[in-house]
């Protein structure tokens, strides 16, 4: 075990270096520099500037710079937000993406779960096809349309909550934006769930145990439910990479001083530091959760263990 | 002859930062008349102060990106900055200059020396203002190790622009403070707009001790020193800043709000939010929403002119326009502009037929053809079509650039169907990120281009300056000897009148060449509770929260 989590924690490193590397030759790429701005500057501001951010060097060397800090933890200083650096930000916006990217998860995972559980226990009937075809309009319906319409009707009409703003701790501020994030989660989840427990509940060992006469509850979450999570798992871990991370549609329509908008004004102002910072964060975010997949494997299916 | 103060500061139009695709689902699932804004119009105000004073405003999605007085380049930061500094002189309630910590001051007969009278006034601390806090602050700014944007803002005053280039100490900046109550400053030039730049965050004092003991770091909430009616109580990067009564402030008497929340949101976030009661002032809405908005708010729809302008630029250094009055001449005879602004516009902005703004006292000259009936006009665009030497059969091809915005896209489009229509010109458009639009330009790669401006200070050199020989933002390339000297002897002219006359006979011989083709100017677009007073709609769009009350009301 200790093993394993030592040789991907060391596969890990490359991989990351890859991505850091990636994100460093692209954005500088790009047309346009981060100081570009529609004034034209006296070339000794420009030069001030660059320097200030080690932009007059060569390319390989601010590379390098970039990886030297990067082994320290130091993700730079930001170009757009002057007086600040990468990592206050991350610091800052990280904490409202993932309480409102877990609470959509969580909301998800019961709601869809058991959504796609009932649906496989009732296939062709009413009560797999209703809930399937919500399933396909969750999935299908994007976030900017389903966000507006939950502000419009729960905060603008009913005025149950409020349309948007982040005050920490308050799960009255949580919960328009986590479900609206959740809905399409909710839907993939129970796609999911259904399909992969109609194959569970059609194998041979299901067989068997109705054979011995179990009930039928007990059937599904003693002996269907582990095989079923098993194309959940592989699903979640990417998906809660990217939950955490900030979904900028949702950050927009509420206002959520996330990082989802960070690294897309980001991009766009080319802030070199913030973007790549953001995309080595996911990186490592995703390297994480494929890890912690792994090991759910493991716990689920003996054969896999034995392999570890 | 001495140049023109050249007055970089003001800044190109740049509207979006991202492109909204849910601007437009919102208007697809609010359809007009079904009363979403019930809630909104059955506000009932009444007569006296509300208990609580506390109002939240909004601000641009892009948010304040610093709150450096000498840093600060984006519009959210110059809304927060106007409550939190206060320089020589401040806006008043109607956005025109009015005595700030100086409370009085005088300049010599040339217009070159000005001397300030400051008021006892104190920092947020307790500590009085003095003369030598104005000094420090502005040779900050022209300091080329600050790395300020804006660091040629302040080109008016002796040796900043030499200071910014580094060839002299910013010791030198003709900025003096004879005592701690008196600050003189002196001029390359008369500069009849002074007092107006004066308002902006870059001629603002700054506290020297805060800044020497926490750097960069100075501007945040624990340690910010500022002078302003307000403090800074909360500022979240990107997101909500706070900001509370100054009780230190000369005139706290005056200000009647307690507190004051800024939220940076996209327009139609802010339309929501508005509906929803949590915004009290919006800083802008969709143009296509307009007339279902005002269906459903009627007057806290407030609009009015801005000091910005719309303009086509034009390649004057390589075919087909290089050399080719006519064919300029037939492209702005061509547009329709009544009906841009009516139906593209939704009657919101204003048509323009020459690029500067309407201003107090100033004689725009408006070109003979704005006069013309649409058929006249049409005939003549259609003979100077065939002068410039194309025909139907030998049509104009150029490509239309502009940087990706919806708003942006109906009106480029309209304006290629004009020309198609009225002259069979065939103009493609294509829009593309902000960043490379403007690199591009930069190059002159462009034949056609999006060249909106935004004014930094009420005054036609802000917009006539682009057009000079060898200005940096000067992106059409258009050069004519005549029209530089007669922007160099209004810089050098005292008399306000005078003066203004010489500008508009540039601009005159601007519209002759046709050097670009004005479209519309801006406006101010504002959802405003009606229960919020003390504003005014000002062709800056700057409305201090200093002035502002709330009214008791009943609803939201």
């Amino acid at each position: 075990m200790l093993r394993f989590l030592l040789r991907r924690a060391l596969s890990a490193v490359p991989t990351l270096l890859v991505i850091a590397t990636l994100a460093f030759v692209l954005l500088h790429l790009t047309p346009g520099g981060p100081f570009d701005s529609e004034r034209v500057l006296v070339p000794q501001i420009q030069h001030s500037i660059e320097a200030r951010f080690h932009l007059d060097e060569p390319l390989w060397r601010q590379y390098l710079r970039y990886l030297g800090d990067l082994a320290h933890g130091d993700l730079g200083p930001s170009f757009q937000y002057r007086n600040t650096s990468v990592n206050e930000l991350i610091a800052q916006g990280l904490p409202v993406d993932v309480a409102i990217g877990g609470t959509a998860m969580l909301i998800a995972l019961l709601l869809g779960g058991s959504i796609g559980l009932l649906a496989a226990t009732r296939v062709g009937g009413w009560r797999d096809r209703l809930p399937m075809g919500l399933a396909m309009l969750g999935i299908s319906v994007p976030l900017f349309v389903t966000a507006p319409l939950l502000i419009l009707v729960f905060a603008i009409r009913l005025q149950w909550l409020p349309a948007g703003d982040w005050v920490s701790g308050s799960w009255r501020h949580l919960l328009l934006p986590s479900v609206a994030l959740a809905l399409p989660y909710t839907a993939y989840i129970a796609r999911i769930v259904r399909s992969a427990a109609i194959e569970a509940l059609a194998s041979p060992f299901i067989r068997a145990a109705r054979a011995k006469g179990l009930p039928s509850l007990t059937i599904v979450l003693r002996h269907a439910l582990r095989p079923t999570l098993m194309p959940l798992v592989s699903f979640l871990g990417p998906a809660l990479a990217g939950v955490l991370t900030g979904s900028i549609v949702i950050e927009q329509v509420f206002g959520l001083p996330g990082i989802g908008r960070f690294f897309v004004t980001g991009a766009l102002n080319r802030d070199y530091t913030l973007v790549t910072g953001i995309t080595v964060l996911y990186g490592a975010l995703i390297i994480a959760m494929n890890v912690l997949v792994d090991l759910c494997y493991g716990w689920l299916d003996p054969r896999v263990r034995a392999r570890q | 002859m001495k140049p023109a103060p050249r007055c970089p500061s003001a800044v190109p139009v740049r509207r979006t930062l991202l492109a909204r695709p849910w601007l437009l689902a919102l208007c697809a699932c609010s359809p007009a008349g079904t009363g979403t804004g019930a809630a909104a119009n059955t506000i009932i105000v009444g007569t006296g102060l509300a208990a609580v004073q506390a109002l939240t405003r909004a601000v641009d999605a892009g948010g304040v990106r610093s709150l450096d007085p000498s840093l600060s380049t984006d519009v959210p930061g110059e809304r927060v900055l106007d409550d939190l500094f206060e320089g020589l002189t401040r806006l008043d309630e109607r956005g025109e200059p009015a005595p700030g910590v100086a409370e009085r001051w005088e300049h010599s007969a040339d217009g070159r020396v000005w001397t300030f009278h400051l008021r006892a006034a104190r920092w947020s601390n307790g500590v009085p203002i003095r003369a030598a806090d104005f000094v420090f602050a502005w040779r900050r700014t022209v300091d080329p190790r600050t790395a300020s944007d804006y660091a040629q803002a302040l080109a008016p005053v002796v040796n900043a622009i030499a200071i910014s280039e580094g060839r002299m100490s910013p010791a030198t900046l003709g900025i003096e403070a004879p005592d701690d109550r008196t600050v003189r400053v002196r001029l390359n030039a008369p500069t009849p707009y002074l007092l107006s730049l004066l308002t902006k965050s870059y001629a603002v004092p700054q506290y020297e001790p805060a800044i020497r003991a926490h750097g960069e770091s100075w501007v945040r909430p624990e340690f910010l020193v500022n002078n302003g009616a307000f403090l800074l109580r909360e500022h979240v990067i990107g997101g909500r800043i706070t900001l509370v009564r100054n009780p230190t402030y000369w005139g706290a008497q005056q200000v009647r709000l307690a507190q004051v929340t800024y939220l940076p949101l996209d327009r139609s976030a802010q339309t929501d939010r508005y509906f929803a009661g949590d915004l009290a002032f919006t800083d802008s809405f969709s143009a296509e929403q307009t007339a279902w908005l005002r269906q459903q708010l009627g007057t806290q729809v407030v609009s009015g002119p801005y000091l910005g302008n719309f303009v086509l630029g034009m390649n004057m250094v390589r075919p087909p326009f290089a050399g080719n009055r006519s064919l300029r001449m037939a492209l702005t005879l061509a547009v329709d502009r009544e009906p841009l602004v009516r139906y593209v516009r939704q009657g919101l902005y204003l048509a323009a037929y020459t690029p500067t703004p309407p201003l107090a006292g100033y004689p725009a000259p408006v070109p003979d053809w704005a006069a013309l009936p649409d058929a006249q006009r049409h005939a003549l665009a259609q003979r100077y079509y065939a002068a410039a030497g194309y025909s139907a059969r030998h049509r104009l091809h150029v490509e239309l650039h502009y940087p990706t915005d919806t708003d942006n896209r109906r009106t480029y489009e309209a304006v290629a169907a004009m020309w198609r229509t009225n002259l069979g010109a065939d103009v493609s458009t294509y829009n593309e990120e902000f960043r490379v639009e403007l690199n591009e330009r930069h190059l002159h790669k462009l034949d056609l281009f999006h060249y909106a401006w935004i004014g930094d200070y009420p005054d036609p050199y802000t917009f006539l300056q682009l057009f000079q020989t060898g200005f940096g933002y000067n992106d059409g390339g258009y050069s004519n000897p005549r029209y530089d000297a007669l922007l160099n002897a209004a810089g050098e002219e005292a008399d306000a009148a005078q003066r203004f006359g010489e500008l508009a006979q540039a601009e005159a011989l601007l519209n002759a060449d046709v050097a670009c083709i004005p479209l519309y100017y801006y406006a101010t677009r504002h959802l405003i509770k009606p229960y919020v007073r003390g504003w005014t709609s000002n062709i800056q769009d700057r409305n201090l929260s200093q002035y502002m009350y709330l009214l008791e009301h009943r609803g939201q």
